[in-house]
């Protein structure tokens, strides 16, 4: 084994540690604003720029890449799990920095998203990623994008000095719940996972607060004409005097003074369909994630079977990217648009409709509510109207003021009239005569949303039998 | 009708506002456009004007001063449009926006406003997509080197974000099909220079050289994807084909 490692070329070993880093979901490059430097390579541009796409549609920013893939553990659902036999690869540090260097001069990537199985130990691991961050930060005077995940069970003071070279660090939670975690990733605990989490964030908040800022990560800006979104009712915690000064001891006043930690926060990811949860769980732990941790982001991960094993989907089962799909647009609603996790699902009703969007389905729950006049209604109900997004609500409180609305113009403002006429009038009149009834309303809107609802899940056969199973369920 | 003519360079076209604004002519019996003028139309009066530094300070300086810097950026945005009738739609805004100053930019209904704002926008957009999409090779003497085919003459608007991303690097963007080169040397500030065919075709050759990284890239690129999320309509959407010439993920062939 060792042999055959020491023989591989940086291209097999990129080869190797890009496939096994590529279910790693986040390659945002976003949330950081950084002016270039002279002398040095690089910049951040706080939106995120995407370099290429991949076959699977999705978006490249950053070179993601394991640091390792040659793994000590055997989490079930993992395809680098030691039980299984696959090629095994590790980068040395400076590998890493030369190819980052390289492949940014070339415009190819905006930064490093870098990860690792856990090779050797937790402890050394961590190490080797810090260090390779500390190489890139300082020998190489790389200034672009960096993302790193943290380890569980790595030890404070590493994830700390980490920190200090990262715009974004994150720790998977893996599974939504400790029950999935103990059943699938047994080396891994709850514990190993929130601590290093609740470690980073309390970093964030400290140096936020040395620099004259809020403690807690902005938010979307129209979120301050909403009253009770998740982020205020968010219960508050003490962050400087539950955790003294002391564990942020590690680094030299020098070097944390003109660094940041963090700067654009922390998310993490969670696998979606490899264990029994609802999306009412997943969706309440999410909501828990951004209240109690201050989570920039948190990314959903349709379950791919990788691997034959008792208790998981067999390989071949349907990717549920349909289910992802609407787990993303729920967790939009709770970031931009005031909604709370137990007002869209329950434990009756745990699941989202395959045919239909969250926020439709919120709506035909609510017909109680509608419709509503435009040019009455406040912002945060605006926003709860199908077809109405932030800008358009923003622009419709805006330019009611100066006069009236017809529904030619809320077109031009950037309301989907398709969906929102069923909910809204405009000087007391709707578009056309309809029926505010619930199955119907259904109907309409499940025809008008099914050919975006076929392309979401087309790419992986997400076939009808994934619907079906949600019929079979009564959900529709 | 008089048809107000000029180069497709900034001061030109400066220029050319300048005399058109200035013939008292009465704006609606004048019209300004770039050349090459295509077929000449029978009842018009062509007026060609050349390049005046002097006479193009004092338009943005008005600009800047009566409407504001913002209006000022867009119409060095909008110049680089390749829209046959963009010096035309910039001076219909300028007459606006001289009439009614600053107030110009938030009257999006009228539709000489909107006209400006749409060429913005396409410029904008194709500036922002060379940002994302434009590729370097390295050279043997550590040059990097970037080739585009823009739409637009988006060069002078794109170099800058690279001067920021890579200030102590040498390297060059070359617009192919306007031969126009944005140099950048590691120490020093970049400059804009134009290149003869011959020079054209040295770089060219340079470019499509692949060395040790570019295959490493495609590699990655090819291992990144997961298979069973295959999509390439999605793809497709997200990076057009054209964009894909110099990409060397989509392997290039160097006889396009
Ligand atoms: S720790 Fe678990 S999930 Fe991570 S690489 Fe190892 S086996 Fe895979």
């Amino acid at each position: 084994m060792e042999i055959i490692k020491s023989t591989l070329s940086l291209t097999e070993k990129l080869n190797i540690l890009a496939d096994a880093a590529k279910y790693d979901v986040a390659c945002t490059s976003s949330g950081s604003d950084r002016r270039g430097k002279k002398g040095f390579l690089g910049n951040s541009c706080a939106a995120g720029i995407c370099h290429s796409f991949s076959a699977d549609g999705r978006c490249i920013s950053l070179l993601k890449i394991l640091f390792s893939n040659d793994c000590i553990y055997d989490c079930k659902y993992c395809q680098s799990r030691c039980s299984n036999e696959t090629p095994r690869a590790t980068f040395l540090p400076e590998e890493i920095c030369s190819l980052v260097m390289e492949f940014y001069k070339r415009n190819y990537i905006e930064g490093l998203f870098l990860s690792s199985a856990v090779c050797k130990n937790p402890v050394y691991t961590m190490e080797q990623i810090c260090h390779t961050v500390y190489l890139l930060r300082t020998r190489f005077r790389f200034n672009g994008y960096i993302h790193v995940k943290a380890i569980p069970h790595a030890p404070a003071e590493l994830i700390e000095r980490t920190g200090y070279y990262a715009d974004r660090m994150s720790i998977n939670l893996e599974l939504p719940t400790s029950e999935g975690l103990r059943a699938l990733a047994p080396a891994k605990t709850r514990e190993s996972i929130l601590s290093p989490m609740r470690q980073i964030q309390d970093r964030i908040s400290e140096h936020r607060m040395l620099t004259g800022k809020d403690p807690r990560l902005e938010r979307s800006s129209a979120n301050r004409y909403l009253s009770g979104t998740i982020f205020d009712t968010a219960p508050s915690r003490k962050l400087l005097s539950e955790t003294p000064a002391k564990t942020s001891a590690f680094l030299p006043d020098s070097v944390r003074a003109d660094r940041s930690f963090v700067p654009a926060g922390q998310s993490t990811q969670m696998i979606i369909g490899a264990t029994e949860e609802t999306d009412f769980q997943i969706l309440s732990v999410t909501q828990a994630l951004y209240q109690q941790f201050d989570l920039k982001r948190v990314f959903f991960s349709a379950y791919i079977p990788l691997n034959d094993e008792p208790g998981l989907p067999p390989p071949g089962t349907a990717v549920p990217l349909l289910r992802e799909h609407r787990l993303y647009q729920a967790d939009w609603l709770l970031r931009y648009y005031g909604f709370r996790a137990d007002e869209l699902l329950s434990t009756e009703r745990p699941n989202f409709n395959p045919h239909i969007d969250p926020k439709c389905e919120w709506a035909l729950r609510h017909l109680e509510q509608f419709p509503i006049e435009v040019h009455t209604a406040d912002y945060a109900s605006l926003l709860r109207v199908p077809g109405i997004g932030n800008k358009s609500a923003l622009r419709i409180v805006k330019s009611r003021k100066s006069g009236s609305l017809t529904f030619e113009s809320l077109k031009k403002m950037g309301v989907v009239l398709k969906r929102a006429q069923y909910f809204i009038t405009c000087k007391g009149k709707t578009l056309y005569p309809i029926r505010l009834e619930e199955n119907y309303l259904t109907r309409q809107l499940t025809a008008e949303q099914e050919g975006y609802t076929r392309r979401i899940g087309q790419s992986a056969h997400e076939n009808w039998r994934q619907l079906s199973l949600f019929d079979d369920m009564g959900l529709k | 009708m008089i048809v107000f003519t000029c180069e497709d360079t900034f001061e030109a076209m400066m220029t050319c506002i300048y005399e058109a604004w200035s013939s008292k002519a009465g704006h609606k019996n004048i019209k300004l456009k770039t050349e090459p003028i295509g077929n000449l139309e029978l009842f018009c009066e062509y007026r060609h004007t050349d390049g005046d530094m002097e006479k193009c300070r004092k338009v943005i300086r008005a600009i800047q001063q009566k409407i504001s810097r913002r209006a000022y950026h867009m119409v060095f945005r909008c110049a680089a449009s390749e829209h046959p009738e963009k010096l035309d739609i910039i001076y219909r805004f300028l007459l606006l926006g001289f009439y009614y100053g600053s107030r110009v930019l938030s009257m999006l209904s009228h539709p000489a406003v909107m006209a400006f704002f749409e060429l913005d926008r396409k410029v904008s957009n194709e500036t922002h997509l060379f940002r994302e999409f434009t590729r370097f090779s390295s050279s043997e003497n550590g040059v990097l080197s970037a080739l585009i085919e823009p739409k637009s003459n988006i060069l002078p608007l794109l170099y800058p974000s690279f001067e920021d991303r890579m200030p102590s690097e040498n390297w060059m963007i070359t617009d192919v099909n306007r031969r126009l080169a944005a140099v950048h040397p590691a120490a020093d500030e970049t400059y804009l220079t134009s290149l003869s065919a011959d020079e054209l075709t040295l770089i060219r050759q340079d470019y499509f050289q692949q060395d040790i990284y570019t295959d490493m890239w495609t590699g990655f690129f090819q291992n990144i994807a997961i298979k069973e999320r295959k999509n390439p309509a999605c793809q497709r959407t997200h990076l057009p084909l054209w964009y894909r010439k110099y990409a060397v993920e989509f392997s290039p062939d160097p006889d396009i």
